[in-house]
């Protein structure tokens, strides 16, 4: 069967379009974590390369990634009794006293849309609440957002926080928003950092292929 | 010239004496920093609503004296007493829109009482207030004429996604365009309304604050701007242009695909020029500098806040070498003086601008 039958509804933001051409592609016999692996997550990663050159905006990417998860919950049983196991689970937040949240629902979108579960714990969030998030999803990566200058300083502590915490050898920080570098990720002790919501995908693809390798380079 | 005369020149496309100052926003910790260098009493930074009546009144006060003192040529001023306090860390305004107060800068709008067709056709907004503009009654009594006096008003995309959510707005794109018209349609008659007021009021210059753009693209499609958004507020700038107001346009964020639809609008002045967001003063002038004033640039993400005043001097000097050629440019920061800034960057970029903002010398 053509799989492009179900990327197109994808690039076209059509919930229900996805869900039916995804229905279909089971009904044909083709296996949901091929429908999976290679449909949903090339069309993200295509729409992904469409925002990022300017070709998509944030609407745009949003319609994508809701037609994306309407078509994964309905394949989710039949993932769950294939052994299908999700990349890892992401917690996502914007770190405390910023308040900005477009950036990093962008950023949870991109992820989900390439094969992780995510907990997006939304703006202003407490280094506490990240460790007792990551704690009970058993997170593989944890991804802070800030917007304001201001708040750099909170998400050097939350990440100081997160180090402290002792959540595991595998687990890994990422940091982005606009004020943020690579040489302020570094310097912060984080393991990645990417300037844009498919670049936050590549990046946490690639941490957890290379089992938690520090991807700052 | 006064500083209205000088700011109205600029607008005009005309060159002042000298490059007018501007400051668009400042929140309360740098009034009091800055504040700190010309008068004493002021208390501990805190945000206005965590002051006792004097502690206000001062505040206020400090912020006409630096206006003053600096020779800052604009006053901006903003609705007030439009909200309730809902508890400690909420405020409801006169929409029913709930924001989360936060001492990193202006309350954000988190609880959205509009979301669908059905809610629209039940809620009634509010009549704009004339006891709202006491802040624009205040400075028009302190300057008496000589200050040019702006109005930051909240556009139809803001106000749009304030009320029905920003996820919202955006799904409704597709899902409900008609409901984003009506929306849309609404708050231009809100605005409409209030324009009355303040030019009753003696307004000089309308701000249509209306923030659409990230540091690399705008927020929605250069289509969907042009049809949901822009058109609305063209209105207000007609209506402004009638009343004999100036109006400029506010944006944060990379405008470059937009430019043609915001020039159609008739905008006096564009601001604030974010420098990382490619809107650099060299290529803003040259590309449509002939066209429309330019207010800003000075970074207010890394210059102010971490810069010393040297490099601040430094940056003064090149904004004013870059786009103050021929009048048309009016030095202001690439946002707003919010609480990360350092006051002594805001001083000496006050300072540069007298220093190097003098048209007969260059
Ligand atoms: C929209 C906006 C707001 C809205 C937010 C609405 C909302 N629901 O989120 C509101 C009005 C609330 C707001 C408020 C303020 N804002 Co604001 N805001 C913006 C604006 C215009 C766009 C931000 C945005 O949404 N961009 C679009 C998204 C898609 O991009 P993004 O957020 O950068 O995210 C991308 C990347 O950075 C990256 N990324 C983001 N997070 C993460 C996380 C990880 C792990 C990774 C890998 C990547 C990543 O991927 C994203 C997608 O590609 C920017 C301007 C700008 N140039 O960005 C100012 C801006 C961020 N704001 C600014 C300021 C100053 C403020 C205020 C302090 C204003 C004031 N004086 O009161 C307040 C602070 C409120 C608070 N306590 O947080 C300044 C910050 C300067 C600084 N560095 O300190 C900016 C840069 C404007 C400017 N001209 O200087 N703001």
């Amino acid at each position: 069967m053509d799989l492009s039958s179900i990327k197109q509804p994808v690039l076209d933001g059509d919930a229900q379009a996805t869900v039916a051409a995804a229905t279909e592609a089971v009904a044909a016999g083709v296996s949901p974590s091929a429908i999976l692996t290679e449909a949903l997550i090339p069309a993200m990663e295509e729409v992904g390369n469409l925002f990022a050159c300017g070709e998509y905006f944030v609407p745009e990417l949003l319609m994508a990634a809701r037609a994306m998860s309407a078509a994964v919950e309905v394949l989710r049983p039949s993932l769950v009794t294939s052994g299908y196991e999700a990349a890892g689970t992401v917690v996502i937040g914007t770190v405390q006293g910023d308040l900005h949240d477009i950036g990093k629902r962008l950023v949870a979108m991109m992820l989900e849309g390439s094969g992780f579960d995510v907990v997006d714990l939304g703006t202003d969030v407490a280094p506490e609440q990240f460790i007792a998030a990551a704690r009970d999803s058993g997170a593989a990566i944890i991804a802070l957002s800030a917007l304001l200058s201001t708040t750099l300083p909170a998400m050097q502590s939350t990440v100081e926080a997160l180090r402290a915490a002792a959540l595991g050898d595998t687990v890994r920080v990422i940091v982005g928003g606009a004020p943020v570098t690579d040489e302020f990720a570094r310097r912060i002790g984080a393991d990645g950092y990417a300037p844009d919501a498919p670049g936050a995908a590549a990046l946490a693809r690639r941490l957890v292929r290379v089992g938690g390798e520090a991807a700052v380079n | 010239m006064t500083g209205k005369e000088r700011i109205l020149t600029a607008l005009a496309l005309r060159q002042p004496d000298r490059v007018p100052l501007y400051i668009h926003g400042i929140n309360e910790a740098p009034i009091i920093g800055i504040g700190r260098h010309l008068t004493d009493g002021l208390p501990e930074p805190k945000l206005f609503h965590e002051m006792d009546p004097a502690e206000k009144m001062k505040l206020l006060d400090t912020l006409f004296l630096l206006h003053e003192e600096f020779g800052v040529d604009g006053f901006t001023s903003f609705e007030i007493g439009h909200e309730v306090e809902v508890d400690a860390e909420h405020v409801k305004d006169d929409w029913g829109i709930l924001y989360t107060r936060s001492h990193h800068g202006l309350p954000v709008a988190k609880g959205h009482p509009v979301t669908n067709a059905a809610d629209l056709e039940a809620y009634r907004p509010p009549e704009p207030s004339r006891s709202h503009l006491l802040l624009l009654d205040m400075g028009r009594e302190r300057f008496a004429g000589a200050k040019a006096l702006f109005w930051l008003m909240r556009g139809t995309f803001v106000r749009s996604w304030r009320l029905i959510g920003m996820e919202n707005y955006m799904i409704n794109l597709r899902a409900d365009p008609v409901f984003l018209h009506r929306v849309a349609q609404m708050v231009e008659n809100y605005n409409l309304q209030q324009l009355e007021l303040l030019a009753e009021a003696g307004l000089d210059v309308l701000v249509v604050e209306d923030d659409i753009a990230g540091t690399d693209h705008p927020l929605i499609a250069p289509r969907h701007f042009a049809e949901f958004v822009e058109p609305y507020n063209r209105s207000l700038v007609e209506r402004a242009h009638a009343l004999g107001l100036k109006v400029v346009r506010h944006s944060d964020g990379n405008l470059w695909s937009l430019m043609d639809t915001l020039l159609a609008s008739g905008y006096d002045g564009l601001n604030p020029l974010e420098p990382q967001a490619d809107m650099g003063l060299e290529k803003v002038k040259d590309s449509v500098g002939d066209k429309i004033c330019l207010l800003g640039n000075i970074d207010c993400r890394d210059l102010l806040p971490d810069g010393t005043p040297e490099q601040v001097d430094e940056a003064v000097r090149q904004a004013i070498g870059d786009a103050a050629g021929g009048g048309g440019y009016i030095l202001c920061d690439s946002n707003s003086l919010h609480p990360g800034v350092n006051p002594e960057n805001c001083i000496a970029m006050f300072e540069a601008t007298r220093k190097y903002g003098v048209y007969d010398a260059a």
